[in-house]
Formats: C-alpha cells, structure tokens, sequence
C-alpha cells in the first residue's frame, strides 16, 4: 500500500504525460508540470526521454511552456473571433474582450491550458498558514510601453480600483477580492428609508511591503487568490489608464493595438521601441510581429477557416466536427470543467421532494450521455460539478443507473408519470440541447416525460435562476472549490439551486481552509459525496472546446478558458 | 410634375415620422432593454445586478427616459445629421452605414450591370415573337429562375463553383481588402433571381406593342422587320421595363440580407440584421429610414420616368 | 320516335366537383386535420394518429379534380403536380415507412449508403438524422405555415380593400395611408423588426407576412372594387337596401375572385420563400422538427464541404420545386384567364 503511494504519479503529471505522448504537450513543457506537481527533475527528465540538461535552464523562471521544435522570427497570426469592444479591462464581461488585450496587458499569475497556476508579473507568491495573508514579489525589470517599471504601487491602484464600488467590476465578485471589501453606509437611504450599503476596501487591507512586494490581508481564508488573478477581468492596468482602453493602450506585454474596428478588426503588433530606445520584452523571446484578429460570428469562424482567410479561430462546436476533420488543419480539443447544470431548484415542487430528485437522476445514465454529444475528448461528470480537470479531484465510485429504484422513489413520493420541462436557451451551443434530449430518452424509461423547452440565449439568462428546472451553462473556474463556492453555498447570489445545507457549507469551509492539494482532495470526498446525495442536479458533461489551427502554426494554446496567449506562438513562412 | 414629387415628398417625411415612433415603441420594452443589457455585460453579471445598479445601467444609456422623449431628440439630431451610436459596432451611425451602403452599392451596381443587358434581351428577344419556341424557352426559363429562392441560389453557386470546382471563394467577407472574385458569386445569386421578373415585363410590354396599329402597319408598308423592332417598337417597349427597374432598387435591399448573411459581406443587409438581432436600436433606426428613403425615392423616380418617357401622358 | 323526356346528359362526376363549394369542401378534408395536426400537434392526443387518414384521400381527389380542371394549360397541370405532390407527402408523413426524423442515427452518412442497420437514401445530418424523412416531414411545416400566413393576409387584405374601395372617403384615404407607410418598408425590413420584436415562431410569422402582403393585396382588392362597384347588379342590391356588409361579401367578393386566385397562387411561393428565409436568418420557426430553412441554416454551418453539399443541396432543391409548383399554376391560371 505504502510502496504504492510513494510510486503513483500525481494527477497533474500523469495527465500532462499522457499529453505529451499524444503529441499535445512539449517535452520540456511536460518536465515543467512534472516538476510543479513535485517529481524530481531526473525522473521528470527521464519520463520525458530526455537527457537532463547540464546547467540549470534559463527559461526556468519564466511561466510560459518552451516554443514547439525551431521557432522562426516574424510572421502574421490571423485569428477568427468576434471583435468587440475595448472600453475597461476591469468591466470587461466577455473572453472576447480580454483576448484582444491579454497581449498587451499582463496578470500577476498565468494559468497554463493544463490548469496550473503559474506566476507571472508576480515573480512568486506566499501565504500564510490560515491562507488570509497573501504575499506577492513583483518580477523585476518589467516595463510598460511608457517607459516606466512595473511596482507594487502600480498593483495596488489597480486592486483598490476593483474595489471602488462606483466601478462596478466583476473582480469585486472573487473570493479573493471580496475578502478585502467590507459594508459601510454609503451616506445615501434607501428608497424604504434604510441605509443604503456599499462595499469598499477595508483599511489597511493592502500593504505596501516594498517597492516589488504587496500584502494582502484578508478578512477570512481564500484558497484560490493566484487562480483569481488570472480571471480575465483583473489585468493589471497602468494608473495613467483611462476608458476606453483602446485610446490608450498601456501595457507591459509583447503587442499593442494598432488598429480596432469594432465587429470587423483588432490589429496588434509588437512593441519593439519605447522613447526611441528599444523595449525590452520581460518574459524572453516573442515570435509574431502581428497578431490579426478578424470578426467571424463563431457559427461562421470553421468556414472562414475552410476558407484559408484565417489561420486559427477562436472556437468551432461539436456539430461542425466532421467539417472540421476534412479540413486541413489541426483540431485541439482542450479539456475543461465547463459543463452544463441540468438543475432543480430544491425549494419548487416537485422538485422539494428529494426522492423526485433523487429518482430522476437514477434514471440517469450519466457516462453515456458523453459518447452521444461529443465524439471526441470530455469527461464525465457525477453530479457534484468538480472536474477531473480540477486539482482536487477526488474520483468517488461511478453512479449506477437504477430505473427501478427510480421508478420505486417515484411511487413513494406519490409522482408516478411524472410529467416535466426543463427550460434550456443552448447559451453556448446546441450541444446543451443535445444533452437534454438524452436525458430525455434516459429518463423515459422510469415513466418520466421530460418536455424540452427551447429558448433564445438572451432570454434564457433572463430566467436562468427563476425557473424551477433548467439547464444551465457553467464557465470553467480553475479550482473546484471556486465553483462550489459559487453556486451552491447557502444564500450566495448565483446559486441557482436554492440548495443550503449547513453540513455540505461547513465541509466546503474546511477544504478551502487547505493550501496542499493532496490533503485538500481527502476533503472533497465529502463535499462532492454530500452534493451528489443531495440530487440538486444531472450534469453528465465536462466538455471539451474544439477549435483548429492552421498546420503552419505552432504552440497554439488549447486553453480550457479560450483566453489567448500567444508568447511562444510561431508561424512557419 | 412638381407637384407630384412634392406630395410624394411630404408623404415619405410622413411616413419615415410615423416608422420611426413606431420603432421606437417597439424598442421600449423591457426585454428589449435586458436583452441589450445582456449582451453589453453578459447573462450571468445582468442577473446579477440588483435593480438600482440596472436602473443605473439604463441612465447611463439614456434609456430611462420615456420613448416618445428619446424619439424627439433622435429627431433633432436626424435635422442635424447625426444619425446616433451604434452600441454593438462602438461608433457612430453615419459613418459605419456609408461603409456598408458603399458596399451594398458596389454589389447593386455590379448586379444592375449586369441584370440589366440580360433581361432587357431576352424580353425583348422573346416578345418579339409572342408563342414561339424561343419565347416559350425564355418564358419558362424566368419562371424557373424567380421560382428558385436567393438562399437556394446562393447555395447551389456555393456548391458547384466553390466547393467543387474550386474556382471562386466561398465567402465574401474581403478581410484581407476589396477582393472582386468574391463579389462574384453574391452578384451571381441577385441576378439569377432577378433577371426572370424584369424580363417578363419587357415580353408583356413588347408584346403589347408588337400587336399595335402603327407597328403593323410599318410591317405592312414593307419596311424590314429588323428595322421596324430596332427603330420603332423598342423605344416604346422599354418604358414600361424602366420603371419596373427602378423599382428593383427596393426590392434589392431585401433580397441583399440573405445574400449578405449567406456569404458573410458586411453590407447593408447584413448590418440590419446584427442591428436588429443585437438589438442596436439607432443602427435599425438608420437603416429603416435609408430603407424607406430609398424606396420612395425609387418610387418617385420611377413616376416622374414614367411620365416623361411615355408621349401619351407627356403631351395628354 | 323522338326521345320525349330530355334527361339532362350526364356531367362527369369530376366535373361536378368542380363546382367552388364542393372543391372547397374537400379542401377544408384535406387541410384542416393538416393544420390541426402540425399547429396543435401536442393537443391531440391519440387523435393525433388517426387525424390526417381522411386527408389523404381528399388530396388524391383534389389533385384529380385540379387535373380536370387545367387540362387546358401544361404549365399549370405541371405546377400543380408539384404542389399536390409535397401537400401529399405532408398529409402522408406519418404513414410513410419513414424514420424518426428527430432521431440521431449516425451523423454525416453521405446518401445511398447504409448505416447501423439503417439505409439511408439521401443521407444525414450532422446530428445522424436522416435526411429523406427530414426533408419529406419538413414540407409539413413549410406548407401549413405558408398556407395559413398567406390565408391571413389575403382574408386581411381583402377586408380593408373591400372597405376602401366599396365605401371610400375617409376609410379609403385612413386605409391607404397606412398601407402606402407598411408598403414603403422593403419587405425584408418589415419582417426583421416585427419578428424580432414578437419572437420568432410560426403564429408570429403569420402576423409579420400579413403586415407585409396585406398592403398589397389590399391595393389590387380595392382596385378591382373600385372598377365593379358602378355595375348594375350593385345598383340593384343597393336600391333593394342590402346592407353594405352583404353588397360587400355577396356582391362583391365573389366578382373580383378570378385575379385574387392567380395573385394568391404568386403569393404562396413569395411567402414559402420569406419563411425559409426567416427561418435560415433564425427568425422563423424553432428547432428541432425539420423544416427546410432549419436544415439549410443547419448545414451552412457544418457542410460546407463538396462530399457534404448534398445536406444544402436537398432542402434547397425541395423548397424550390414547391415555390416553382406555386409560380407555374399561377402562370397557367393566368393564361387560363386570358384565354376566356
């Protein structure tokens, strides 16, 4: 048993081994997961088929996975996506958005397309013992297309800017940030006569350590205060910036905007000069002089592709598959914990009756629904929303169907022909559709008649946490506990379940409490085994998102998130 | 004759006036607005919001006010010249509707170049000679084409010259610049559609003037029949074909969103979809009065051609 | 010895179905369950698969019938094949040895090729779904819609041109007006804002088409009112102090018939046409049941490959042969017309 242990491989690092064995992983980009995840370099390096280098590698601070074969200097990347508007980084509320600056504009942390958080603009990270105290030492010598160098104090704006509730940014809504804002009275009433509250950044909240080094003081524990400084709207901003960012666009990345025309282009191209001196570029060699994106509405990007106007394409989805096989191109399917919540809310009938509940996801055979909506890459989900692709993982035994226990629950809570609909607005596809319409056929068998009500996206996000049943589209969050966080403790806003249970808060509390990834997984055996007792939800699906690249290109990231990164990107003339 | 154009003129002011406030209404509604909102800040952050901050939203946005108050300063501005921003395409209104009616117009003069020779010949070659073969082929022919909706067209072009053959692209979207070889297939499409119906207006009126006194009477003098058609029937027979053509102008700027769409050129069609799908209420504003502006407009051309063309009516 | 008691000579049976109110009344046979079926489908119940049995012997007769009755004119005889031909496949779809079209078998089979132990004639989709039994159920949908949307708008259209042409003065300035305002928006316009605005389905198409065409049959309705208001038989109901509602419907309607059947039939393809089109630009009728612009908006996005082309191919090849059936018996009718 023991022997067992010392020997397995961790997660991380197996998945990263069985990337780069199937050609979706560099080597070395694998002996850098390996040696994060705690392997020793000279297994890493012999896993890798490598002979172990001699001195240590220059590239090893940098957070970026070394280029893909012999890079080549120069060169245009075209890419297909919707081209939207670039007002305020720290509003931004599509990926879109972000894509067009994340090249210009840089983070404190980088999570990489396998899910590792890496430091970026930050040089490294500490936190204490309680995870409330967050430490990060800024990268030194890098500067903005300005000129200046990046300090703590340039941080720190953007942190109490988020914070500022006359902004309203969605950063205000990370467990991290939200641990530094309190309630006060805003001076103002109410329209019923109350104060009216606004959040605002505690005193002293953030310290100023030294010019590269800020604190932040939590008001309680947040485990995932590096994933959250990926999130796409906490890019860090020069204090000169004003909206809209693509009047001014200052960054401490490789490119600048040189062109925007909202719905049709966003040109970026490499900053070689500042003042008349040459820019020096902080994070190594970066190989495309121009970055083109191009507008194709996404049901239109793979036929643009087909077309050889585009060399790589924001996203294509499962329908568009075969079309995509016959194309000349090399298809990514990057694994994701984006799923779709086929959900009940737990305090509408029928669904307060936890044996309906429970009875409908018996009937559910959740590993077969993957095969038929997604032919290639996914995974299977258990009903408790945390992802193999999620750190903390922890596999429970698979869930066997039983229609006859369905079919007996049924009888017992008085609900034979159970007769339902499940409203769905297919907000990021028709494979949500395709998911309930399995469902639909699962669940026939125990007697159930499950209506699907089809809706427009934009309605649909009108009543996504109204109705009784729906199905609704969840982002991929790097941690589980992000997630659960965020959707299913009692009372929080976007927990569309109406689910609370103390119990299911309580072991949630204590796995966010733990920073080591092992001991947190023991944990979540009992938070993910709670919420799947509780039946709040079917959610078979993690998908996979698809997109394609061009052949001549190389290094394209398969980001679970879609957020583009193209430092290491080259394309072959 | 002034007259004339000028009650047309006062009745297409009256018209865009009663159009727009209907827009206007139409766009008032609440779902309108959370659908707007929606997609300025996404689904899960608008259902996020609490009532004071969307109502915070919607002043900065300038859709607090009541509908007939945003509808008199639109109008002013109209007076003005300022056809409003466009929210979704992140500029003002004039400016990005010359760039997609420049593009539509480049497509419309190309399918007008060539719609015009090809339908105007056949009608005449097949009223010529009203119940002959060769009239007969024509006649069914038209009827064939028109009878093939643009979308079944456009597909079909695709098909055979993209997909198969090779020889012209698929889409249009001129992302690398103006690129003619991708106009070709969306001109294709229109004038397929299109040339049918002005055809058959030309037989029907070169027909009617082949059965009428005077040009039997100059095929009864002895007087070539090539030269009776060429010198006396066409003029005669092409007026009634002038106006159906320049009523083609209004009928064009419906047939050009599916057109538009299909093949991805960012023209006016395609705009007013996006506009009215997203939705942009100033851009379907603008769109709609060009859309109206340019269909009286047509209308009255094709009047005032009527009238000056036809002798009868000049000197009655 | 002469014959004494002239018996009338007999009038072939199909000659006698000719006559408008039994025509119609086979008609209402074949149409209504069709309606009913494809409108309330889900209402029905058990009903549902028994309701359209009776039609489909009321649509062989009427195909027979209309066979007698445009003998005279190919183009129409031709026309109207096509046109019985898709309305017999919409009644008889449920009885065809057909494939659930909503099924997914195995996606991207190319045509006459079998497939998990299916054979597929022309194919599937890009979900596996097969496209004959698609492309036959789908007719359904185009049909009724079309149908009901142009029978709207010409039971509309009518009203007001009965109105504005029969009694005139400020009805007919009030009714003009509006009609010159929906008439100066290009069609397509018209369509976008009103379904954008309603949302997209089947009634809402049959409101926006009808704002459409209104306008215009209201303009022809009133021109023909206008030219036989000053008959005789007018004068004579009027000084028999009918009321304007009866001179209207039993005077009047039944005289200005012919050219409104021949504009009717043009209509029809106009409107099948709009509904596709609407329905590829995604604001016509909803997933998933087939519907031609559904498969044509579908597959432009996943087919745009030669070896798939058949995907685009199919729908657009059968929404064109109805909309040429619609055209063709218009044109024949319209010879027909000027032939008497």
């Amino acid at each position: 048993m023991k022997r067992e242990e010392t020997t397995r491989l961790h997660p991380k690092a197996a998945e990263a081994k069985d990337l780069m064995e199937r050609g979706r992983l560099s080597r070395r980009g694998f002996i850098r997961v390996a040696a994060l995840t705690g392997l020793s370099a000279a297994a890493a390096y012999a896993m890798a088929g490598l002979p172990q280098p001699a001195y240590a590698q220059s590239m090893a601070d940098l957070p970026f996975p070394e280029p893909e074969g012999t890079p080549q200097m120069g060169g245009i990347l075209k890419v297909g996506m919707q081209v939207q508007k670039m007002e305020d980084p720290a509003t931004y509320s599509w990926t879109e958005m972000s894509n067009q600056t994340r090249h210009t504009l840089e983070y404190l942390a980088y999570t990489t397309p396998d899910n590792v958080t890496h430091p970026m603009l930050a040089e490294r990270w500490e936190a204490s013992d309680d995870l409330s105290e967050w430490t990060f030492y800024l990268r030194k010598g890098v500067t903005w297309h300005n000129g200046d160098e990046l300090v703590a104090d340039h941080v720190r704006w953007n942190v109490e800017r988020w914070c500022d509730p006359n902004l309203g940014s969605a950063n205000v809504g990370l467990s991290s940030i939200s641990a530094l804002v309190e309630e006060v009275d805003s001076g103002e009433k109410n329209e019923d006569g109350t104060a009216k509250m606004v959040k605002k950044l505690r005193d002293g909240a953030i310290e100023l350590v030294d010019d590269h080094t800020i604190r932040f003081k939590l008001s309680k524990p947040v485990l995932s205060f590096p994933e959250d400084m990926y999130n796409y709207p906490t890019a860090i901003l020069h204090p000169s910036f004003e909206a809209p960012f693509s009047d001014n666009p200052i960054g401490t990345g490789p490119f600048a905007l040189a062109e925007l025309v909202v719905g049709d282009r966003c040109i970026l191209k490499r900053v070689t000069e500042v003042n008349g001196a040459p820019f020096e570029y902080w994070g190594g060699d970066v190989y495309l002089d121009e970055i083109h994106y191009y507008n194709f509405d996404e049901d239109n990007q793979l036929t643009a592709f087909a077309s050889g106007d585009i060399d790589a394409i924001y996203e294509f989805g499962v329908e568009q598959m075969e079309l995509a096989k016959a194309l000349e191109g090399e298809i990514i399917a990057a694994r994701t914990a984006q799923t779709l919540c086929v959900r009940f809310q737990v305090d509408k009938a029928p669904w307060d009756d936890k044996r309906v509940r429970q009875a409908f996801v018996k009937a559910c055979d959740n590993p077969a629904v993957l095969p038929l909506v997604y032919a290639e890459g996914g995974d299977v989900g258990w009903n408790h929303h945390v992802a193999p692709i999620h750190p903390e993982y922890f596999e429970l035994p698979a869930l066997e169907r039983d229609v006859e226990g369905a079919k007996a629950l049924l009888a017992d809570a008085g609900m034979e022909d159970l007769d339902v609909t499940v409203d769905v607005g297919n907000t990021d596809g028709p494979w949500q559709q395709t998911i309930c319409e399995v469902i639909r056929d699962q669940v026939k068998d125990a007697g159930i008649t499950l209506n699907i009500n089809v809706m427009p996206p934009s309605k649909y996000w009108e009543i996504w946490d109204k109705t009784a049943f729906g199905a609704t589209q969840w982002t991929h969050r790097p941690l589980g506990t992000m997630v659960l966080s965020l959707g299913y403790r009692t009372g929080v806003p976007w927990n569309e379940t109406k689910y609370a249970n103390p119990e299911f808060d309580a072991a949630l509390d204590e796995a966010e409490a733990i920073l080591d990834v092992e001991e947190r997984r023991a944990v979540m055996e009992k938070v993910e085994k709670i919420l799947q007792d509780d039946a709040v939800m079917v959610q078979p699906v993690f998908r996979p998102v698809y997109t394609i690249v061009n052949a001549k290109v190389h290094g394209y990231p398969a980001h679970p998130t879609q957020y583009h990164q193209f430092n290491k990107v080259w394309v072959e003339s | 004759m002034v007259k004339l154009i000028g009650r047309r003129l006062i009745q297409m002011v009256l018209i865009i006036l009663v159009a727009s406030l209907l827009l206007f209404a139409i766009f008032d509604t609440p779902e309108f607005k959370r659908r707007l909102a929606v997609q300025e800040l996404g689904g899960f952050a608008v259902s996020a919001l609490s009532q004071d901050a969307y109502n915070e939203w919607l002043a900065r946005r300038g859709l607090d006010v009541p509908f007939y108050q945003r509808y008199f300063n639109w109008i002013g501005k109209i007076v003005q010249g300022d056809f409003g921003f466009s929210y979704e395409k992140n500029r003002p209104v004039g400016p990005l509707l010359a760039d997609r009616l420049a593009n539509t117009g480049i497509l419309a003069l190309c399918v007008f170049a060539l719609m015009i020779p090809i339908s105007l010949t056949l009608g005449v070659l097949s009223g010529m000679r009203e119940g002959s073969g060769l009239d007969r082929s024509i006649t069914f022919l038209s009827v064939f084409t028109t009878s093939i909706p643009e979308i079944a067209t456009a597909i079909i072009l695709t098909v055979v010259f993209a997909l198969g053959l090779g020889l012209l692209p698929a889409k249009s979207a001129m992302i690398a610049g103006f690129d003619p070889w991708q106009l070709v297939l969306p001109v294709l499409t229109l004038v397929i559609y299109d040339f049918g119906y002005v055809a058959r207006m030309t037989r029907a009126s070169m027909a009617e003037v082949m059965t009428s006194q005077y040009i039997r009477t100059a095929i009864l003098k002895g007087i070539p029949y090539r030269r009776v058609v060429m010198k006396h029937a066409l003029r005669n027979a092409l007026i009634a074909p002038f106006t159906v053509i320049v009523l083609q102008m209004n009928w064009l700027l419906s047939g050009v969103v599916v057109v538009e769409v299909f093949f991805e050129y960012d023209g006016f069609g395609k705009l007013l979809l996006e506009a009215a799908l997203f939705p942009d209420v100033e851009v379907v504003q603008a769109c709609t009065l060009v859309a109206v502006v340019v269909a009286v407009t047509s209308q009255i051309i094709s009047d005032v051609g009527y009238t000056f063309l036809n002798p009868r009516i000049r000197f009655s | 010895m002469a014959v004494t008691s002239l018996s009338p000579p007999p009038v072939p049976l199909l000659k006698r179905l000719q006559k408008p109110r039994i025509a119609a009344l086979i008609f209402a046979i074949a149409w209504l369950p069709l309606m009913a079926y494809v409108m309330a489908g889900d209402q029905l119940g058990d009903l549902e698969q028994y309701v359209l049995v009776p039609a489909i012997p009321a649509v062989i007769l009427l195909y027979l019938i209309c066979m007698a009755a445009f003998r005279e004119s190919w183009i129409a005889l031709l026309g109207a094949t096509l046109v019985f031909f898709w309305f017999f496949i919409a009644v008889a779809a449920p009885y065809l040895p057909l494939i659930d079209p909503n099924k997914p078998i195995a996606p991207f089979t190319t045509p006459l090729t079998e497939k998990s132990g299916f054979f597929f004639w022309l194919g599937t989709d890009f979900k596996g779904r097969d496209m004959l039994s698609r492309t036959l159920w789908g007719c359904q949908r185009v049909l009724v819609w079309g149908v009901t949307a142009t029978f709207v708008a010409y039971v509309v259209g009518t009203a007001f041109g009965l109105i504005a042409g029969y009694i005139s003065g400020w009805w007919d300035e009030v009714i003009s007006f509006l009609a010159n305002v929906l008439l100066s928006f290009p069609v397509m316009v018209l369509f976008i804002v009103i379904l954008n605005y309603l949302g997209p389905s089947g009634f809402n198409i049959v409101i926006a088409v009808t704002f459409a065409s209104a306008p215009a049959i209201m303009r022809i309705v009133r021109g023909l009112v206008l030219d036989v208001k000053t008959r005789d038989y007018v004068f004579a109901a009027q000084t028999r102090g009918e009321s304007a509602l009866w001179i209207m419907v039993v005077e009047l309607l039944p005289n200005v018939r012919g050219p409104i059947i021949v504009d009717a039939c043009l209509r029809l393809g106009y409107t099948t046409v709009a509904i596709t089109t609407l329905t590829f630009l995604g604001l016509g009728l909803q997933p998933p049941d087939p519907d031609w612009g559904l498969m044509i908006k579908e597959s432009a996005k996943t087919a745009m490959l030669f070896k798939f082309s058949y995907m685009l191919l199919i729908p657009a090849l059968s929404v064109s042969s109805l909309i040429l059936g619609f055209n063709l018996m218009a044109d024949g009718l319209r010879e027909m017309s000027l032939r008497d």
